[in-house]
């Protein structure tokens, strides 16, 4: 098997393509994502029922990154006002953070997509499901292809509902509050899907994981020939 | 059917004969918008009676020498909806002749070189200049059609029987004489409209036409440096009352595509009252414009550009008010301690407000705030929320604001119901002590 030439990818890997990523400030998370944090350029998806699990301050190390180089944090049609002081808490450059609150679901996801374009927004956080229940693949392609276009981190908030449906995203995270702790499953990411919860200290001491889940690798025999030039 | 022709005899020849009257005063019109929109590539643009002229010689380094220069300009006439024909050469009245002969069908070279002119116009014929008809019937009668015939007659013999004009139209073309032109002083503002060939109900097809005098406006603005920072856009029905469109910019702009895309916004929302007929475009302030460098790789400037343009285009479809930034300010009091910034644009990196990031004798605060607190049912005095609430932290006690009629005074604490969702809840300290929900931690 490791006599294997270069350009071919072993199903049981991680997504080869060097890919920019922001660390999630979890090591024990940073070890289960491809290119070892979020994905910049790229839509990824987290799924979660309830407010006020962490789901927003898991992605503060990656969003403080994101701001650098003077990019905007926007935030489109979230449940309720970012609050000031706990972003600054955050290390978040608050000049940068645009909150948009748009009317109807389609304006909202005409924002997003311009926001992911233009390019000017390091990251997009993005709540479509509240004001429709069921979010369009094509308009979800049409994100990640804005994404790309813009080299920004796009984040989806949705309910675990939509995990049964199929998405486009590069990453698919469902958050569950467990005894405090806060259980990742990663049904969707490029490579292997992960079998096993993550488990992260709940959400004040970001740096520190509980029970890191061992980072077993699949054992795939099978060898699949990537396209070789 | 032929020029000249009388219109009964060519309604004769053709049944369904549409005859359109020619309007010299709009064409005027039209000439000196042209004009206005020629400064973008010289300054010394003049009109003379059926076309501009250009004095190009200073302008070719600029634009890339005269194959560019005219391939420009025919396109951007293409865009604003005409179609020109050019002529360069090294004195205005030969580089009228060309571009008259190109209209006529005729093939002719352009010429730089003002030795290689009188070979280049030998081959024309006469009535491409605007002399009186009668001189040049007299002309044909000797014979003399093209310019060699006239230009190898000597010159006092020419004079004596032609009178002195003809000959000083020679020399001028020759440039035996100079032939100074008065430039061309655009307007101060910039207004344009434009009457549809008929009614337009959607406001998207009035994104083509709007493009043709943007561009236009575009390339007035170009000529004199500047850019507009207010528009007025009115939609003129027949009969009705019009429709009028404000648009602003953060900051002086003139690029056609990028006021598109923000009048695209606009329009999209606006509701026409009736079919638009004319479109009237006005702008009344120019200010300076600095062009923006492009480069290859986006820096700190491009950033700050790309962020105010996706504001203003946010701004120009959902609303004003509804896409904002956030600011800390200077209170205790949670439903205080921060405002929105109104259609703030991003400031540039020296202005950042350094003093006031994060407090260190703060108490954890949560993401979200509800805008307004949430009262909760308790239950032996322990307040519930989609269960029973566990404090985490707290109490943290906050009181202020006795000076300004909005009192708090409060203790705060971290709670996590059995979902594991953790908010932030307070009890007044005054009675009936009631719990209330303020914020959560996402």
């Amino acid at each position: 098997m490791s006599a294997l030439p270069q350009g071919v990818w072993r199903g049981g890997e991680f997504e080869k393509t060097p890919r920019i990523t922001f660390p999630t400030g979890h090591a024990a998370l940073d070890a289960q994502l491809p290119g070892g944090g979020w994905p910049m350029g790229a839509l990824s998806e987290v799924l979660h029922d309830g407010t006020g699990i962490g789901e927003v301050k898991l992605l503060a190390a990656a969003l403080v990154r994101a701001a650098e180089s003077d990019r905007l944090i926007a935030w489109i049609d979230p449940p309720y006002l970012p609050y000031a002081p706990a972003l600054a808490q955050a290390g978040l450059p608050l000049e940068r953070c645009l909150v948009v609150r748009p009317l109807t679901h389609e304006d909202a996801l005409w924002a997003a997509e311009q926001a992911l374009r233009s390019g000017a927004c390091g990251a997009v956080l993005f709540w479509p499901e509240r004001q429709s229940r069921n979010v369009d693949y094509a308009w979800m392609r049409r994100l990640q292809m804005a994404a790309e276009a813009g080299r920004s981190m796009a984040v989806l908030f949705r309910s675990t509902l939509s995990g049964t449906h199929a998405t486009p995203a590069h990453l698919r995270i469902v958050l569950e509050s467990e005894d405090g702790h806060l259980m990742l499953r990663i049904p969707k990411r490029r490579g292997p899907p992960l079998t096993q919860p993550v488990a992260l200290h709940a959400v004040d001491r970001p740096r520190t994981a509980l029970a890191p889940a061992p980072a077993r690798r699949a054992r795939v025999s099978l060898a699949l020939a990537a396209g070789h030039r | 059917m032929r020029v000249g022709q009388a219109i009964a005899s060519a309604k004769v020849l053709c049944g369904n004969l549409h005859v359109l009257l020619r309007d010299v005063a709009v064409e005027q019109e039209a000439l000196e918008q042209l004009a206005a929109w020629c400064v973008q590539y010289t300054p010394a643009v003049s009109v003379d009676g059926q076309g501009v002229a250009l004095e190009v010689e200073a302008s070719l380094r600029l634009f890339g020498g005269h194959a560019r220069l005219t391939a420009a300009l025919r396109n951007g006439m293409h865009e604003l909806g005409y179609r020109a024909t050019i002529g360069i050469a090294p004195t205005p009245m030969a580089a009228r002749l060309f571009a008259r002969a190109e209209a006529q069908g005729i093939g002719v070279r352009s010429c730089v070189a003002i030795g290689e002119l009188g070979g280049r116009i030998a081959g024309l014929p006469l009535f491409l200049l605007d002399w009186p008809q009668r001189t040049l019937a007299l002309l044909a009668d000797l014979g003399i059609l093209r310019f060699k015939d006239i230009l190898a007659l000597p010159r006092e013999g020419l004079a004596r029987r032609f009178g002195p004009e003809v000959m000083a139209d020679l020399d001028r073309l020759t440039g035996r004489m100079p032939d100074p032109r008065a430039p061309y002083v655009p307007p101060p503002t910039f207004h344009v409209r434009l009457e549809l060939a008929s009614e337009v109900e959607s406001t998207q097809a009035l994104l083509f036409p709007l493009r043709r005098l943007l561009s236009q406006m575009e390339g007035f603005l170009r000529g004199r440096g500047a850019g507009v920072q207010q528009l007025t856009l009115t939609l003129e029905p027949v009969r009705s009352k019009s429709t009028r469109i404000e648009l602003a910019f953060a900051s002086p702009e003139r690029e056609a595509d990028f006021i598109l895309a923000l009048a695209r916004e606009r329009l999209g929302r606006a509701q026409l009252a009736a079919p638009t007929l004319v479109i009237d475009l006005r702008a009344e302030a120019l200010l300076d414009y600095t062009p923006r460098a492009a480069t290859w790789l986006p820096g700190r400037e491009e950033q700050t550009l790309g962020s105010e343009r996706l504001l203003q285009r946010l701004s120009a479809r959902i609303g004003r008010e509804r896409v904002f930034g956030i600011a800390l300010s200077d209170d205790h009091r949670p439903e205080h301690g921060w405002n929105q910034g109104r259609g703030q644009t991003p400031k540039p990196p020296t202005q950042r407000l350094r003093g006031l990031t994060p407090k260190p004798h703060f108490g954890a605060r949560p993401l979200w705030l509800l805008h307004r607190p949430q009262k909760l049912v308790s239950e032996d005095g322990m307040p519930l929320h989609q269960g029973r609430l566990d404090f985490i932290a707290g109490p943290e006690r906050i009181e202020a604001g006795w000076w300004d009629g909005e009192p708090v005074a409060r203790d705060y604490f971290v709670a996590a119901n059995p979902g594991g969702e953790r908010f932030w809840v307070y009890r007044e300290h005054h009675d009936p002590k009631c719990w209330y929900l303020h914020g959560v931690f996402a």
